[in-house]
C-alpha cells in the first residue's frame, strides 16, 4: 500500500522528449487510469513508476520517499504487461511462484500463496499447464496472479484488457476492479480505451503528446473537459466539435448562428455530445436539419444530420420516432451541456449556448 | 443462366487429381535423381569399409545394399503419401523388418570387420602382410579421437561462453556503435579466412602456440565467433523485452532474469550453435595441418590424411573404415540436435 507522487518527472530518449515534466499525486489505495492515444507517454509513466526506466529529471516518490535510485526489484511493484510476459518455459504454478523465489518464503508457504493467488483469479485448475496451452483470457489471469502473489504495494496494469475479446473484456473489467477494491492496493491502469478508464478508475489522468491534459474523476473529464483534446477523447460516440467566430453574444458557425450566455470574441469551438441532442419532426422547434446517415447500434441509433452550423451526430433510442434518411427534421440541443472552447482549445468555464 | 449447362464436376475433379499426381510425381523423381550422386559415395564408403578390395564380395555387397536402400526409400518416403491411410503405419514397419532380415541373410555373411583392426591394433600396417610402412608410427586412433573431441569440445565451450554475452549485448543493450559493430561482425564472417593462414601461423609461432591443440582451438574460436554471435543474436532478438522486464519487477536481478528467463528461451539456439561449432572443429583440416606440425598431436582429420598417404600404396578399405569411424560422432550429434538445427534462421523468422 503506497502513496505515489511525481515531482516534475520527465523522460527523454536522446533528443526526443517522450514525457514532459509532470506532477502527479495518487492516494493510497486509489485506482487511477492513465488514458491517452498510443505514443502519448502513458506506458513510459508506468515504467518510470516500476523503476524499469530512470527519469531524466524530477523525483518519483513512494510514501514521500524519493525512489529514483531504487532498483525495480526492490520497489515491490506488481506489473501486468500488455503481452502478459509469461515465462513460456515454466508452468502456470512456476510462473505465479516466480516472484516468491526472490523472497525468503519457505516451500509450504510458497505453494500455499501460489494456490491462493490462482484462486483469486480462478485459474487454480490450470496450475500445471504451460502458458501456451491457455487461452488469452486465462493467460491474462496468470499474469494478474503473478503480479498479486508477492502482495505488492502498487499494482500496474499496462493495457490489461486490450488482447481480450469484447465479452471477456467486460467481465475482466469488473473482476479486476473488484479484486483491487478487496485488496485495497494503489493501482494504475494504462489504457487507450476510454470506457475501460471510465469504468475501472476512481480518477483518470488523460495524457496527450507526453503531457498531462487533465486529471479528474470520470465525470469531470466527461462533463468539464479541460480542452478539445480531452473532450474529443472521452465519450463514445465522440463529441462533435464545430469551429466558429464569436461577436458579442452571437457565435457564427457555417451559415448558421447560435446565441451565447455571455459575450465574447474570436475563434470559438462549440462541442456538442450526440447524447445531448434530440431529433424530432420539423416544426417542433430547434435547429432545422436533414437526416443524412443512420447507424443502428442496437439499443441506440446514431444519426448524422446536416444543419446550418454543420454536420451533427445525434444519439437516439432505437424505438424513438425519428424521420427517415433524406427527410427534413429538427435538432433540439441540451444547451446546459454544451461546451465552448477558446482559440487555444481550452474550455471556457461558465459559458454555454442559449437554448 | 438456364441455358448454360452446369460444368462436369466429376471430370474436373479427375483432372485436379491428375494434376496433383503429376506435380508430386515430377518433384519426387527430380529430387530422387538429384540425391543419387549424394547418396552413392556414402554407400560406397560403407561397402568399402566392410569388404576387401579385389574380392568378389565388393560389388555384391554394394549392389545388394543399393537395392536395399532403394526399397527402403520407396517404402518409407515415396509410397506412404500415395497409400490409403490404413496401410501407412504397417507398410513402413514391414519394410524396416524386411530390411533387417535381408541384411542379415544376404549382406552380413559377405562382410568383414578386419578393416576396423586399427581400433584395437595401433600398428595398422604391420598386421597386413608384414608390410613396413611410414605410418607404422601412427598413434592409436583413440588418441586422435580424444584429441579431436578435446579440440571440438573446448572450441564449442569457448564459443558459447563468449558468443552468448556478446549476442545478448548486441541484441539488448543500447550503446554507441552497436549497428556498426553488428555490420562489422557480418563483414568478418564474409572474410575469406584462408587469406589469414600465413599470418596466423606466424602469430602462433611468436605466441608459442604452435603444435598445441590450444593454439588451434583459439584460432578456430576466433574465426567462428562472428557466425555464432550473429545466429545467437537472432535468437535473443526473438525474446521479448517484456518478459525480462517482468522478471526484474518480480524481484530478479539482471543476472537472474537472464539465467532463469532469457537463457531458457534461447536454449535451442545454444544447442544449434554448439552443434555447428563442434562439427566445425571436428572436421577442421586446414588449420590443424598448418599449426600441428608434427605427429604428436594427431586429430581425426590428420589421422585420415596419414592413413591415405602410405608410401607403400594406400589401403582403400582401411581409409573407408577410418572414414566411417570419423563420421559416426557427427551422425550421432545430428540425430540428437536435428530438432534444434531447423530453428536456425536469419532476420528473425524461424524456419
Amino acid at each position: 500500500m503506497a502513496q505515489i507522487a511525481f515531482e516534475q518527472v520527465s523522460k527523454s530518449w536522446g533528443e526526443t522528449e517522450v514525457l514532459r515534466p509532470m506532477d502527479l499525486s495518487i492516494a493510497n489505495g486509489e485506482c487511477v487510469a492513465i488514458l491517452g492515444p498510443s505514443g502519448c507517454g502513458k506506458s513510459t509513466t508506468l515504467f518510470l513508476l516500476a523503476g524499469l526506466y530512470a527519469p531524466t529529471s524530477g523525483k518519483v516518490l513512494f510514501d514521500g520517499h524519493v525512489v529514483n535510485g531504487v532498483d525495480a526489484r526492490d520497489r515491490n511493484v506488481g506489473i501486468v504487461f500488455q503481452s502478459y510476459a509469461l515465462y513460456p518455459h515454466m508452468t502456470v504454478r512456476a510462473n505465479i511462484g516466480f516472484p516468491l523465489r526472490f523472497q525468503k518464503v519457505d516451500k509450504d508457504d510458497l505453494s500455499r500463496r501460489v494456490v491462493e493467488a490462482a484462486n483469486l483469479v480462478q485459474i487454480d485448475e490450470f496450475l500445471d499447464r504451460k502458458p501456451a496451452e491457455l487461452s488469452g483470457g486465462q493467460q491474462q489471469r496468470v499474469a494478474l496472479a503473478r503480479a498479486l502473489v508477492k502482495q505488492p504495494n502498487i499494482l500496474l496494469l499496462d493495457e490489461p484488457l486490450s488482447n481480450l475479446d469484447a465479452t471477456l473484456r467486460m467481465s475482466m473489467r469488473a473482476e479486476i476492479r473488484a479484486i483491487q477494491r478487496r485488496l485495497g492496493m494503489t493501482t494504475l491502469i494504462v489504457t487507450h480505451d476510454q470506457i475501460e478508464a471510465m469504468t475501472m478508475a476512481d480518477r483518470i489522468i488523460c495524457m496527450s503528446r507526453g503531457a498531462v491534459a487533465q486529471i479528474g474523476t470520470p465525470d469531470e473529464l466527461y462533463r468539464r473537459p479541460a480542452d478539445t483534446f480531452v473532450a474529443g477523447f472521452i465519450g463514445s460516440p465522440p463529441i462533435t466539435l464545430l469551429e466558429g467566430d464569436a461577436k458579442g453574444e452571437t457565435l457564427h458557425i457555417g451559415t448558421g448562428a447560435m446565441t451565447l450566455t455571455a459575450s465574447t470574441a474570436g475563434r470559438i469551438t462549440l462541442g456538442l455530445r450526440p447524447e445531448d441532442l434530440r431529433l424530432g419532426a420539423p416544426g417542433q422547434g430547434g435547429l432545422p436539419a436533414r437526416v443524412v446517415t443512420v447507424e443502428p447500434l442496437g439499443r441506440e441509433v446514431l444519426y448524422g444530420v446536416e444543419t446550418a452550423i454543420g454536420r451533427l451526430h445525434v444519439l437516439a433510442m432505437a424505438g424513438d420516432a425519428v424521420p427517415p434518411a433524406g427527410e427534413p427534421a429538427a435538432v433540439q440541443i441540451d444547451a446546459a451541456h454544451s461546451l465552448l472552447f477558446d482559440a487555444g482549445g481550452r474550455r471556457i468555464p461558465n459559458l454555454n449556448i442559449r437554448p | 443462366m438456364a441455358e448454360q449447362s452446369s460444368p462436369d464436376w466429376m471430370a474436373l475433379a479427375r483432372r485436379g487429381r491428375r494434376h496433383r499426381m503429376i506435380f508430386l510425381g515430377t518433384i519426387t523423381v527430380f529430387l530422387t535423381l538429384v540425391s543419387l550422386p549424394v547418396v552413392m559415395p556414402y554407400l560406397w564408403l560403407l561397402t568399402m569399409s566392410v569388404t576387401t578390395l579385389g574380392s568378389a564380395a565388393v560389388m555384391q555387397v554394394f549392389w545388394r545394399a543399393a537395392g536395399l536402400v532403394a526399397v527402403l526409400y520407396l517404402a518409407l518416403i515415396v509410397l506412404p503419401p500415395l497409400m490409403p491411410e490404413r496401410f501407412r503405419t504397417w507398410v513402413p514397419a514391414m519394410a524396416a523388418a524386411a530390411a533387417v532380415i535381408l541384411t542379415t541373410l544376404f549382406i552380413l555373411p559377405l562382410t568383414t570387420l578386419n578393416n576396423f583392426r586399427f581400433l584395437w591394433n595401433p600398428d595398422v600396417m604391420a598386421a597386413q602382410q608384414g608390410r613396413s610402412s611410414t605410418i607404422g608410427e601412427l598413434p592409436s586412433i583413440w588418441s586422435a579421437m580424444g584429441n579431436s573431441f578435446a579440440l571440438a569440445g573446448t572450441q564449442t565451450a569457448l564459443i558459447l561462453i563468449t558468443a552468448t554475452p556478446a549476442a545478448y549485448a548486441l541484441s539488448r543493450l543500447a550503446f554507441r556503435g552497436r549497428e556498426t559493430l553488428s555490420r562489422g561482425i557480418l563483414l568478418l564472417h564474409a572474410f575469406p579466412v584462408m587469406a589469414l593462414t600465413v599470418a596466423i601461423f606466424i602469430q602462433s609461432y611468436w605466441m608459442g602456440l604452435l603444435n598445441s591443440i590450444l593454439g588451434v582451438v583459439l584460432v578456430l574460436t576466433t574465426l567462428e565467433l562472428p557466425f555464432a554471435i550473429l545466429i545467437l543474436k537472432t535468437f535473443f532478438d526473438a525474446v521479448p523485452w517484456d518478459i525480462e522486464m517482468s522478471a526484474v519487477t518480480d524481484g530478479a536481478s539482471r543476472w537472474q532474469a537472464f539465467r532463469l528467463v532469457v537463457l531458457p528461451q534461447v536454449s535451442g539456439g545454444l544447442i544449434a550453435v554448439g552443434t555447428f561449432t563442434f562439427l566445425r572443429g571436428w572436421e577442421e583440416y586446414v588449420y590443424v595441418t598448418t599449426l600441428l606440425i608434427d605427429n604428436s598431436h594427431m586429430v581425426m582429420s590428420l589421422y585420415l590424411f596419414w592413413v591415405s598417404q602410405d608410401a607403400m600404396g594406400a589401403d582403400p578399405n582401411l581409409i573407408a573404415a577410418t572414414g566411417v569411424i570419423y563420421l559416426l560422432p557427427v551422425v550421432a550429434l545430428y540425430v540428437f540436435a536435428q530438432k534444434y538445427l531447423t530453428q536456425i534462421s536469419f532476420g528473425g523468422i524461424k524456419g
